[in-house]
């Protein structure tokens, strides 16, 4: 009570914010009760009909179901992984570019794709991806057999997750490099000082400051590993890779956008905000007992 | 201690915030229903109300979706212009908007659906393109918008009821247990029906004819890839553009006739031999059409990525003279094909008739006469006002005889313009600018009669110079080769069936109709790239009526019982 008393200003401070969090986050929350209802906008939800667990069962029930929910959770993992690993080691290499001209250009150049609509690279792949385009044709020139790669079950997953990567990377690049700057340079001099070379002064200095950031990042990342990227997906994929490359949000896309089955679409959102509340938890308390590190 | 004072404060906001939501649902339920119990009651006898001029002016109320590419002038708005004042003066009908919204990205289908859900006052007239189909349809299963098939045969004028008999059908989608519940908004017909365009300057090379059979088509596409007459290598030529990334029954690239050759018309409901309707994916002609597209798939007749490419890819290969043959619209030889001659300076299309199968069929798939509806509120005071307006539209602006008074456009200094000598000058050198004025009408395109495009259209093909408003719109605006293509696509006319299912969603549809439009999907697919053997397609259909689809069948044949 005595800090309230002493702190009340910063509690003045704090309103505007909780009230645009009621106002968007918490009152909104009241629609998800359209997820246990068959909606009819004209009837709103006091008067729309309940269905208890029917549009959650229809989820399940579809002969593909299983199918879509694995290739959603294998994109999406893949794709966390990946995007962790790649821009971890290329900032670290980044870092050791002495030019500073050289590393600006290089982090821009890096951070350019990112900015990209998938509608418009997905025209560009298609060209680019095509089994006599460009990179088809560099292949080739090693002898290697034209590749299919967006209408090949074997190597749809493989294309999406690449050509994601290739986009992305740049964006956490940064982050890392933003915390490779954070690093006190005196730990580099007394190690120097001990006779560490660059290698070990990478090892045992860099990388176990880039750790909670990685950790930071990871966990953040987790909340989406329900959504394996509809741009992205739904710009390359063709009936020839549904088996492959259908996900949760493409089909919600079919089934409740637009024939405006808005039920089934909360229901599907329910769905997915729990595993990711879930797994948000889960990996927010490994961060905190192996990395020793506290988000929030 | 912090936190401790925080959790009530929380769940407090928590439930007056739901409290708030639970009332005002309440409000709006309880609102609703005192509304349509009003309309019951007030609903009086109004005869004779139909006037040419309304004295005291009347007042219709509207919502509008803007098309971006609309433009004003003279500092107007789609609330306040030219056309708003011309209606208030012409007919004393007093226009009023409750809202309007660029129409981006689906924006106004999304306006509209949340003023119907959030209880907001809604318009007495608003007209919906096919684009918002779901929206229309939910807003007549709403309740709030009365059945108008009695003020039609009231009071819509003879021209106007003609347009509307050319196709009985366009009302099947917009009925209700027989109740005709929205005015279909009239389009030009065969605006995307289909023709083949191909490369008539190859033909010529290459001393061969037109092709007229399916087997006569894979000679040519066969003489265009291994002896291309512009000397292409095999490999870079595509005989035959098509592409069935969205679908197998689309506009440009289309590939559904191939399949007509055999006797279907998949992804659309066709009435099959015993009056019933059919889904065109499942009939047995499907699987020798599968067959041809496969073979041709394996000789390289048509793009070995057409399960990638979209309706816009598909015209590439054609625009850069590297294809041979591309289905589509008979307006293509405008857009986009008459870009070819930058890429192949000699480069011909000429449109020409679908190839028969091998007993003669020919079947292609039609357009339907409507792009949207127009729906008039059961709380409207005085629904004949609309018909005063559209009559006077349908009588004077949509085909009009030469001298009658909308003859040379709708509003002059907007969408034309007339010198001192009385001659029309043309579109860019209006002052200040031209506007498509027409769109700020209450119906979109104004009135619009199905058949009059193509006939002004077989006019000027037959040689006839352009006298009526018509025929010197398509002249001036339409590609030089237009006249002929029409020509061509009509010579077909008895080919051309549209897709004979128009109601709203059914049942079944809502819970199966995606699955067993992606197995559909997956199994064509693959069954063309040889990744399934033919004969999958049998278990497919198996799969397809066991899967819901025969449980749809039903549904869509009772539909089809209803409005028959």
């Amino acid at each position: 009570m005595r800090t309230l008393r002493k702190n009340w200003q910063f509690h003045v401070m704090l309103i505007p914010a909780m009230i645009l969090l009621i106002l968007f986050s918490f009152i909104p929350m009241g629609g998800i009760v359209m997820a246990f209802q068959d909606y009819k906008p004209w009837l709103h939800i006091s008067g729309s009909e309940w269905v208890g667990l029917d549009n959650f069962r229809y989820l399940f029930e579809r002969e593909d179901s299983m199918q879509v929910i694995w290739n959603t959770l294998i994109i999406a993992v893949l794709k966390m992984i990946f995007n962790l690993l790649v821009p971890f080691i290329f900032a670290i290499m980044l870092n050791e570019v002495r030019k500073l001209a050289v590393q600006r250009t290089i982090q821009t150049l890096v951070y350019l794709p990112h900015f990209l609509s998938w509608v418009i690279l997905g025209g560009i792949l298609l060209d680019l991806l095509s089994t006599d385009g460009f990179v088809n044709q560099i292949l080739g020139s090693f002898g290697v057999q034209p590749i299919f790669f967006l209408g090949d079950n074997n190597w749809f997953r493989f294309t999406v997750i690449l050509t994601d990567i290739w986009k992305e990377f740049g964006y956490n690049t940064i982050v890392f490099l933003a915390a490779l700057a954070g690093i006190n340079p005196s730990l580099y001099e007394a190690a120097e000082i001990d006779g560490a070379n660059r290698w070990k002064q990478t090892r045992f200095i860099t990388m176990p400051s880039l750790i909670p950031m990685v950790v930071v990042v990871g966990t953040l990342a987790l909340g989406n590993v329900l959504n394996a990227g509809f741009d992205q997906i739904f710009n390359l994929y063709n009936p020839l890779v549904y088996q492959k490359g259908d996900i949760i949000d493409t089909f919600v896309y079919r089934t409740a956008i637009q024939n405006g089955e808005m039920g089934f679409g909360t229901a599907i959102g329910l769905f997915k905000s729990a595993i990711s509340m879930v797994l948000i938890l889960v990996s927010y308390q490994l961060a905190k007992k192996w990395a020793g590190y506290r988000i929030f | 201690m912090k936190t401790k004072k925080m959790l009530p404060l929380l769940g407090m906001s928590v439930l007056l915030a739901s409290s708030i939501a639970g009332c005002s649902g309440n409000n709006n339920a309880a609102g609703g229903n005192n509304a349509s119990g009003n309309a019951a009651n007030t609903k009086a006898e109004t005869e004779n109300a139909y006037k040419d001029k309304y004295d005291p002016e009347v007042t219709i109320t509207t919502v509008w979706g803007v098309d971006p590419e609309l433009k004003f002038k003279n500092g107007e708005t789609i609330e306040n212009n030219v056309s708003t004042k011309w209606a208030k003066e012409k007919f004393g009908i007093n226009i009023k908007s409750l809202w309007s919204i660029t129409d981006t990205n689906g924006a106004f289908g999304t306006k509209l659906r949340l003023a119907m859900s959030s209880g907001q006052e809604m318009p007495d007239v608003v007209t919906i393109g096919t684009g918002d189909a779901t929206i229309a349809q939910d807003l007549i299963d709403s309740g709030m918008y009365r059945e108008v098939g009695t003020l039609f045969d009231q009071y819509a004028s003879a021209t106007w009821k003609e347009a509307m008999a050319q196709d009985p059908n366009v009302w099947n989608q917009y009925s209700r247990n027989g109740k005709k519940m929205g005015l279909p908004v009239l389009d030009y017909a065969y605006n995307h029906d289909y023709i083949l365009w191909i490369r008539q300057d190859w033909l010529d090379k290459l001393n061969m004819k037109a092709p007229t059979t399916i087997d006569e088509l894979e000679k040519v596409m066969d003489a265009f890839k291994n002896q291309n007459p512009d000397g292409l290598a095999p490999d870079k030529v595509i005989p035959l553009s098509i592409g069935f990334k969205t679908s197998m029954n689309t506009w440009m690239g289309d590939p559904s006739w191939i399949f007509g050759a055999y006797g279907t018309l998949p992804q659309q409901w066709n009435v099959a031999a015993d009056g019933k309707l059919e889904y065109g994916s499942v009939n047995a002609g499907m699987k020798q059409g599968l067959e041809k597209l496969k073979d041709w798939l394996a000789k390289g007749y048509i793009p070995q990525e057409a399960a990638l490419w979209d309706e816009n890819k598909t015209s590439e290969p054609a625009v850069a003279g590297t294809a041979g043959i591309i289905p589509g619209p008979y307006w293509m030889s405008g857009w986009p094909l008459q870009d070819t001659v930058k890429n192949v300076p000699d480069a011909v299309w000429a449109p020409i008739n679908i190839p028969a199968g091998p007993d003669g069929t020919v079947m292609r798939h039609g357009t339907q006469f409507t792009n949207g509806v127009t729906l008039i509120s059961t709380k409207m005071k005085n629904p004949e006002a609309f018909f005063t307006y559209e009559n006077y539209l349908y009588d004077n602006f949509a085909n009009p005889q030469p001298g009658s008074e909308l003859d040379n456009g709708l509003f002059a200094g907007y969408d034309y313009e007339l010198d001192a000598s009385g001659k029309m000058v043309a579109n860019d050198q209006i002052s200040g600018g031209y506007v498509n004025s027409v769109r700020y009408l209450l119906v979109r395109d104004g009135a619009r009669i199905p058949d009059a495009q193509m006939k002004a259209l077989l006019n000027l093909a037959n040689g006839a110079q352009p006298t009526t408003r018509l025929e010197k719109d398509v002249a001036v605006n339409y590609g030089k080769g237009t006249p002929a293509a029409a020509k061509v696509l009509l010579q077909q006319e008895d080919k051309s069936f549209k897709n004979m299912f128009t109601g709203p969603t059914t049942e079944t549809m809502k819970a199966k109709l995606d699955y067993l439009n992606k197995i559909e999907n997956q199994t064509f697919n693959e069954i063309i790239y040889g990744k399934q053997p033919l004969d999958s397609f049998d278990s497919f259909v198996t799969t397809w009526n066991a899967g819901g689809g025969e449980q749809i069948t039903k549904e869509v044949n009772e539909w089809y019982d209803s409005v028959k």
